[in-house]
């Protein structure tokens, strides 16, 4: 991840850094002076705490008294145990149904209305700013309130489908095992559509207006002109959408469990690897700190490397296009 | 096409349809804040037939609204302020200089992009407990602050390594030292992005329930999601007092974005928008 | 902006610094005991029976502060790791209890409080530890299970409530051809399920004497009885509202208090909620009538031991928290609790003055039934109850078998369950 973004950061800049001073010993005082405080409180109030959870992943706990070293037990029992296992793997696969998806349904939907403004420079602000409003609001109250609105005996959303002939469309949603995770991830989407839109929004201004002009004359049409001129120069910005969706779609937690409960909704449909956690975490019993770090070790190392080996995949896609 | 009245005409279509769907639902919250209760539950989605005022004054009363809103504007206003302080700091060496460490450093803060806070909740509150943190606000926006800075760095380097090279020259001619080059040159063009990265660290810090619910133990230092969630518990049956509890939670946040909004653009056009 | 950001952040530093200055005691020399919870609803009920103490001691004031209950566990255990914590804290009860002990968070109550002897052993149950055997709380409130029916629509469709379950599914059959929906019922919330298998199944798999073999070790989830008892309790989804497994708990409460539904099989804490939202709401209670093939021929009424009020064992007033904590194990307090929040107190020898409670009290000193998976199947991870929500909702929804689903609940807790003896 880490990585990608600098190889993103350098890209759009190489050159530019002033190459003057470099290891004089001014410079590393400055160096530290600039970089100190933010150093300092990241690594005392986000690094620490991080590893130090991670830590308590090889001992076994009392309720909040840390026990002997157990090794790899708290491990073994995520991975082995009954009915863990077979949690984990279903609530790893949800998360990956749930990256899919938002690329498919949050990052092309940010993208297709980027191209809509883009090309509609009136009211583009008023529209920027309705699109983003939903982020605005905490995903708890999102899922407080779209459950409201899907709920089959109160909801609008059947209320609206029986009005108009459509009884065969309406659905329990949340508590159909094949339409809950679908449903998670629309919510989702129509919440956080903002942030790809108006990313993907200010790439496409970046565009020099001469490059589509030359396509268009040549007699491409608009649908070709995106995918052969636009579509590679915003490339790289579509890598870092990917890796903050990535990223993103597997630590989610707070809407799923305010629209599916801490099990994920009927079926487990929607459980997720947060929620697992959360499980563990909050109702795993006396043993419950160095299980659920145990997962959250887990959880980590699989965003990282995924993310590492993601950045290697689209930086290859970068240099030969 | 782009010139076609036709296609004109189904471009506005297809940005309202979506601004429909994108703000119906918070419409209906609006709507509903403004009905009395009988009314709504009978009828959960029709328009106000009398509007009322009265869910307000019972959410503004019976919650004690004013003080959790002015902890929650004091909270997000310092946490976000501390936060783009130093994460503007540090990203103007890492986005300008050379120096041996720099990509390693960055990626050190970058990589927090990836790790979800939440999971340290226990070893932050023995550490808040051993430095007298808990139930204090400065905790809270220490906590927040050092929680947004792998992303507003990322997107303050990006923002700052696209500044041409030679904005620090004259300066440096002039004779300026670092810092006054960080002041009265850095600072005022990173504007935008600036801007950017506070709005982005505001909704998370705002809307943000569980550190202060396990972290804070006065109810006078409560901040808006935390007083909510316990509004919800005492008036579940109460759901247009609800619906206006939520209306007053977001109504800052919302102005703020509105205000912002043309300095976000900017800040992302020059910034990871590239 | 850079400035005004000053600004802000020395103001906000300034403000946050002044505002974490020790509360210490007030000058009058009073001295205050916090006494935490997750009744957040019950805030106000609770502070006027402290009232009825402070009264009676003067220089003492109680508090009752409610956190939001889903994270109270989380609360509660940093609260008793560390300073500016509770005196006294609501505890759940059974296997939730244990991390709070294990902690060494809780002070033992053994030998401490007289009145608790009078208690009998299976409420102690509730609140023992499972290492030392010792008591760690005050048991505050007993919870029964029931269907609460709606008089008004039972009345309207002369039915009276059952004496068999003949009568019971026939009253049904009247309801949903009329148009009423028999049962409101939550799936999404699936922590109601477990609650709702016990209400309906309990006679079915036998109730108290199953539990007693499952303890000794004679018995299994697997028993065609226990599998016949989530059948019989699936069964009855025909009698519940149209796309049941999309309604969460706040709607079907709402399907009832609205009248939409003319029963809710749930926990005796619905009766008030539903009095607070429908005040003119007219309600019955009744539990279901053996079964066929019941293995007990008597109707069970299921219950549990909510939780209780135990003392942090880092309080500096111990001695004040533990006499309010005697004082809550005494008739005094149990009437008041009754009486005030509208609950069966835990107290031996209280009565609920409330006709209704009154009613399921007595049924559950009649006949209690068991409520299996809070109790004897909650102390060990996996937990019964994550177990048996999850596989109950895999039945509901067709997906499993009522077989599977038990043999995944004993394979589950064998992991950790050790039969006694």
């Amino acid at each position: 991840m880490s990585r990608r973004v600098c190889s993103a950061v350098s890209s759009s800049g190489s050159g530019l850094v002033a190459k003057r001073g470099a290891g004089s010993s001014g410079r590393v005082g400055w160096t530290a002076f600039f970089c100190g405080p933010a150093a300092l409180l990241y690594t005392v109030f986000v690094v620490v705490p991080l590893v130090t959870a991670l830590w308590y992943s090889i001992f076994s706990w009392r309720g909040t008294t840390q026990g002997p070293l157990s090794g790899l037990d708290n491990y073994a029992t995520v991975l082995t145990a009954y009915p863990y296992q077979d949690q984990l793997l279903r609530a790893f696969g949800h998360n990956g149904v749930f990256f899919v998806g938002t690329m498919l349904v949050q990052n092309t939907v940010g993208l297709a209305l980027a191209l809509l403004l883009h090309r509609a420079p009136l009211g583009r602000r008023l529209f920027q700013t309705l699109y983003s409003l939903p982020y605005l609001i905490s995903p708890l109250v999102v899922g407080y309130l779209w459950s409201m609105l899907l709920s089959p005996s109160f909801g609008p959303v059947n209320a609206v489908l029986e009005a108009v002939g459509l009884d065969a469309l309406a659905r329990p949603w949340l508590g159909d095992p094949g339409t809950a995770l679908p449903v998670v991830v629309l919510v989702n989407a129509w919440q956080w559509v903002g942030g790809p839109m108006l990313i993907f929004g200010a790439a496409l201004a970046a565009v020099p207006a001469e490059l589509e002009e030359s396509a268009r004359i040549d007699g491409a049409s608009a649908w070709k002109t995106f995918w052969t001129v636009r579509f590679p120069l915003i490339l790289p910005t579509v890598g870092v959408v990917t890796l903050l969706t990535f990223i993103g779609t597997f630590n989610v937690f707070d809407l799923v469990f305010a629209l599916g409960g801490s099990s994920g909704g009927p079926g487990q449909a929607m459980d997720v690897l947060g929620l697992l956690f959360y499980r563990l975490a909050f109702q795993g019993g006396v043993n419950a700190i160095g299980l659920s770090s145990a997962l959250a070790m887990l959880m980590f190392v699989f965003v990282f490397g995924i993310s590492l080996l993601v950045d290697r995949m689209l930086r290859r896609r970068e240099v030969n296009p | 096409m782009k010139t076609t009245a036709r296609g004109r005409i189904a471009t506005q279509v297809l940005l309202w349809a979506y601004a429909g769907v994108a703000a119906g639902p918070l419409l209906l919250v609006v709507l509903g804040s403004l009905r009395p209760n009988q009314d709504l539950l009978r009828d959960p989605l029709g328009l106000p037939q009398r509007p009322t005022l009265a869910n307000y004054e019972r959410a503004w009363q019976s919650a004690s609204l004013s003080t959790y809103l002015w902890n929650s504007v004091l909270i997000t206003a310092a946490a976000v302020a501390l936060c783009t302080t130093v994460s503007l700091m540090a990203a103007y060496p890492l986005a300008r200089w050379h120096f041996r460490g720099r990509a390693m450093l960055a990626a050190y803060f970058l990589s927090g992009l990836m790790l979800p806070i939440k999971l340290g909740i226990l070893p932050i509150f023995y550490m808040f407990q051993s430095m007298s943190l808990i139930d204090s606000r400065l905790g809270l926006i220490l906590l927040y602050a050092a929680s947004g800075i792998p992303f507003s760095v990322f997107v303050l380097m990006a923002f700052l390594r696209g500044l041409p090279r030679d904005v620090e020259e004259a300066a440096r001619i002039d004779g300026a030292d670092e810092l006054r080059l960080f002041r009265s040159v850095i600072t005022p063009l990173a504007r935008p992005a600036i801007a950017t990265v506070a709005v982005f660290q505001i909704a998370p810090a705002w809307n943000d329930f569980f550190f202060p619910l396990v972290l804070l133990r006065s109810t006078d230092k409560y901040t808006i999601p935390v007083g909510l969630s316990r509004f919800f518990g005492e008036h579940a049956a109460d759901r247009g007092a609800l619906y206006a509890g939520l209306v007053l939670a977001v109504l800052p946040l919302v102005v703020v974005f509105v205000i912002a909004s043309r300095q976000i653009v900017a800040g992302l056009t020059a910034g990871i928008g590239r | 902006m850079a400035k005004l950001a000053r600004w802000v952040l020395a103001a906000a530093v300034v403000a946050a610094a002044t505002g974490c200055a020790p509360g210490g005691a007030p000058a009058d020399g009073n001295i205050t005991l916090n006494v935490w919870g997750w009744r957040t609803e019950d805030v106000a009920a609770y502070n006027k029976i402290f009232e009825r103490y402070e009264k009676n001691h003067p220089g003492v004031n109680v508090e009752y502060r409610a956190f939001k209950n889903t994270e109270y566990n989380t609360i509660l255990l940093t609260g008793l790791a560390g300073d500016a914590g509770p005196d006294l804290a609501q505890l759940r009860a059974y296997g939730e209890l244990q991390p709070s002990i294990a902690s060494g968070g809780l002070l033992a109550l053994d030998g401490q409080i007289e009145a608790l002897k009078s208690f009998p052993s299976s409420t102690l149950d509730g609140v023992r530890s499972k290492d030392d055997g010792k008591v760690y709380g005050v048991p505050f409130a007993i919870q029964t299970m029931h269907v609460i029916y709606n008089k008004k629509l039972f009345a309207a469709h002369a039915i009276a409530p059952p004496a068999t379950w003949q009568d019971m599914t026939a009253g049904a059959d009247t309801l949903q051809s009329a148009g009423v929906t028999p049962f409101a019922v939550t799936v999404r919330d699936d922590w109601m399920l477990p609650i709702e298998h016990e209400i309906f199944g309990a006679g079915r798999y036998g109730g108290p004497d199953f539990r007693e073999r499952l303890l000794r070790g004679n018995a299994k989830f697997t028993d065609p009885d226990y599998v016949a008892s989530i059948e019989l309790y699936a069964g009855t989804t025909k009698y519940w509202q149209p796309k049941f497994s999309g309604v969460g708990y706040d709607d079907a409460k709402a399907l009832f208090a609205s009248g939409k539904a003319a029963m809710f099989p749930g926990g005796v804490w619905e009766l008030a909620e539903f009095r607070r939202a429908v005040p003119d709401i007219e309600m019955g209670i009744f539990n279901v009538p053996p079964p066929p093939d019941a293995k007990v021929n008597k109707t069970l009424t299921p219950g549990f031991v909510d939780g209780s009020f135990g003392v942090s064992s880092r309080t500096p007033r111990q001695a004040q928290a533990l006499e309010l904590a005697r004082w809550m194990a005494s008739a005094e307090f149990g009437q008041a609790f009754s009486d005030e929040l509208t609950q069966i107190s835990a107290v031996p020898g209280t009565t609920p003055t409330d006709p209704l409670l009154k009613q399921a009290f007595e049924g559950f000193r009649a006949n209690p039934g068991p409520y299996l998976m809070y109790g004897d199947f909650g102390y060990g991870t996996p937990s019964g109850a994550e177990l048996l929500r999850a596989g109950l909702a895999d039945v509901l929804l067709g997906r499993k078998s009522a077989a599977d689903v038990a043999s995944g609940l004993q394979r589950g807790v064998e992991q950790w369950f050790r039969p006694r003896g």
